[in-house]
């Protein structure tokens, strides 16, 4: 029996081609491309790093005088000291895990929001399209700062949530402008025509449709919209606004250092860099899935 | 023969444009019985696939049905609830389009989309819909349908897709299917396996296929009735022997005429219809293919002609129908002109009468 091919194997033996679907596809193109390995790689090590720091840190973060303050970096503390003679190591581990919840909680927040404002805003179009539209301009009317502001200072908690919503609420548009922009050339397919000639339901044509179509742009900006979350975190946290002390951001402490600037510039530097190489890593990696994902460059 | 499935009556649908109105479909009527095929032909803007997405209830903005009747099984479309409607597509009434491509979505396998045709109007387990999509597959002649269904639909051949769609169409077992250019956009000879099967299907599953063409060739193929539209109107209604042995609008003399013939003889020049299509935002007074018209009299400027019935199934508008036509021009019987016959209208001489 195991011997024996059946008619249809017969028959599909010649036409049979290796079953590479789309994302697999997408995958292989992004394995091409060095940048963005290398950026995938050092993300990981940060979210290794991020994830150890939940539960072991070379000294406890937020104790005071583990060393000498403004000590530099050296055997004992690897990144040095800061002015509290806090080590600078554990404090690092610990803002890798907020900026990391931060850029991804931010992007979830994002993601729910303006994906379906945007898929219906698209679909629909008229009244809902223009209030939509309408809601959007004068978001992006009020500068991103004081949008945050308001918001937390009207969610009056500060903590971590707080900044989430608070971030979220300055970048959602984009995500929305953009499914919406996707949505309303998509519905024009005939797909969509074809589903909806075979019964098919709004619900069900605008996520089981359009969704899986506008998703390649989609994951791009959600990916290119984790590090500025990230930066703007970072940005808060400088002003005082951001994640209560003593838990450290990589703003905060960057804002703790800088008055020692010129005596110990590794107190701003550890962070800085930090901050800065993250960035790079999430939008290299973003570029590179915009280029892996875009089907005009399928080969 | 049985009650008719489908009435359409007095249909209009108009498209509400910054520039004026176009009235696409103007007041068409027309039957279709149970299990029949029945084609619409007529050039490309004629309103015959916006009849059809009339029908559908699908006509898209700025789009509206303003007028008329579109009765299934005696009910009403127009005047039902949407969702109801919604309901019906792809239960009772399914489509199927030019582009077999365009029409899949591309990042949905193939038994998927299937799948999701039939899941739209039945309670089944996932693994049911599945099996029955295969099923489906199979039905439509598509070789190794378990292969096939997950395949997404860029890695078939454009008759597979077709067979695809047709599967899709056939997912719930509809009363009629309405086939728009089904083969346009397909080869030669796939193009002829397509149509075999639609009239295969047709046979053994009964469903009546209303065959959107400007094909002449594949009415002649696969429909036992035939519509000749033209300008948002019926222009001539008969059975398909009939319109290809005695038309008698000129509109459907001339699409006759513009068949290319393997038969032709050499010196021969292919006729095509002389003009354009008229504008439909303000289509000429009178007989809407006057201008285009090689028999047209004084009467075919001013006064539109009703389409009026003669004979068995017969309809057709026109004040100079080509019997007259040819009997003032003196020529030879009318002959068949279905490709493939003897001798055509070819050697007639064009004369203009009037």
């Amino acid at each position: 029996m195991a011997t024996v091919a059946t008619v249809d194997e017969l028959i599909a033996a010649p036409v049979a081609r290796a079953q590479v679907g789309l994302w697999q596809d997408a995958w292989r193109r992004l394995r091409r491309n060095r940048l963005a390995l290398v950026s995938a790689g050092y993300l990981a090590v940060l979210a290794v790093i991020a994830l150890v720091g939940i539960v072991y840190t070379p000294y406890p973060y937020a104790h005071e005088g583990v060393g000498l303050p403004y000590s530099g970096p050296g055997p004992g503390h690897l990144l040095g000291t800061d002015q509290a003679g806090r080590d600078i190591f554990s404090r690092i581990m610990i803002g890798a895990q907020i900026s990391l919840i931060v850029g991804l909680a931010t992007q979830a927040v994002v993601l729910t929001v303006g994906v379906p404002l945007g898929l219906m805003a698209g679909y629909f179009k008229g009244w809902i399209d223009t209030a939509l539209s309408f809601v959007i301009n004068v978001f992006y009317g009020i500068p991103d700062i004081l949008v945050a502001m308001i918001l937390i200072v009207i969610i009056g908690k500060p903590g971590l949530g707080t900044i989430i919503i608070a971030i979220a609420a300055t970048r959602w548009m984009d995500m929305a402008r953009l499914t919406r922009g996707q949505t309303l050339s998509l519905r024009e397919r005939e797909f969509v025509e074809a589903s909806r000639s075979s019964g098919g339901r709004p619900a069900k044509i605008l996520f089981g449709h359009l969704l899986p179509n506008a998703l390649g742009p989609i994951i791009v900006q959600a990916t290119l919209g984790i590090p500025a979350a990230i930066l703007f975190e970072a940005f808060l946290s400088f002003l005082g606004l951001g994640v209560p002390p003593p838990t450290p951001s990589w703003g905060s402490m960057a804002a703790d250092g800088i008055h020692a600037m010129r005596i110990a510039p590794h107190i701003v530097l550890a962070p800085a860099i930090g901050l800065s190489i993250t960035l790079m890593a999430f939008n290299f990696l973003g570029d590179g899935l915009r280029d892996a994902l875009d089907p005009r460059q399928r080969r | 023969m049985s009650a008719p499935i489908l009435e359409v009556r007095d249909l209009h649908t108009q498209f509400f444009t910054d520039d004026g109105v176009v009235q696409a479909v103007n007041g068409v009527s027309f039957d279709l019985h149970e299990g029949e095929s029945l084609g619409i032909v007529g050039e490309s803007g004629c309103g015959k696939s916006m009849t059809a997405l009339s029908i559908m209830g699908l006509v898209p903005e700025p789009g509206r049905v303003t007028a008329g009747q579109i009765r299934f099984r005696g009910e009403d479309l127009l005047r039902m609830r949407a969702e109801d409607v919604r309901e019906m597509r792809g239960r009772d009434l399914a489509m199927i389009f030019q582009d077999p491509l365009s029409s899949l979505n591309p990042v949905l396998k193939n038994g998927f989309q299937i799948e999701e045709a039939i899941l739209a109007h039945r309670d089944l387990p996932r693994r049911q819909a599945m099996e029955r999509a295969i099923g489906l597959l199979r039905k439509v002649r598509v070789q190794a349908p378990e292969a096939r269904a997950r395949d997404y639909p860029f890695q078939l051949s454009g008759g597979m897709r077709q067979r695809t769609m047709i599967a899709m169409g056939l997912a719930n077992d509809p009363a009629m299917l309405i086939a728009d250019e089904p083969t346009t956009a397909l080869d030669v000879t796939v193009q002829a396996q397509i149509l075999e099967l639609l009239r295969d299907l047709n046979r053994e599953l009964n469903t009546a296929i209303i065959m959107i063409t400007h094909n002449l060739g594949v009415v002649a193929g696969l429909c036992s009735r035939v519509i000749v539209m033209y300008a948002g109107q019926i222009v001539e209604e008969g059975s398909v022997d009939e319109i290809f042995e005695r038309p008698q609008h000129p509109y459907t003399w001339s699409l006759l005429r513009s068949v290319p013939r393997i038969d032709a003889l050499r010196h021969e020049r292919l006729r095509s219809i002389e003009g354009l299509p008229p504008d439909l935002m303000s289509p000429p007074r009178g007989c809407r293919f006057h201008p285009r018209c090689p028999f047209r009299v004084d009467r075919c400027f001013s006064e539109e002609p009703p389409l009026e019935a003669f004979g068995e199934g017969r309809r057709a508008a026109c004040w100079v129908t080509m019997e007259t036509a040819y009997a003032e021009m003196g020529a030879a019987d009318l002959v068949d002109v279905r490709p493939g016959a003897g001798s055509g209208v070819h050697g007639v001489t064009e004369k203009r009468v009037g």
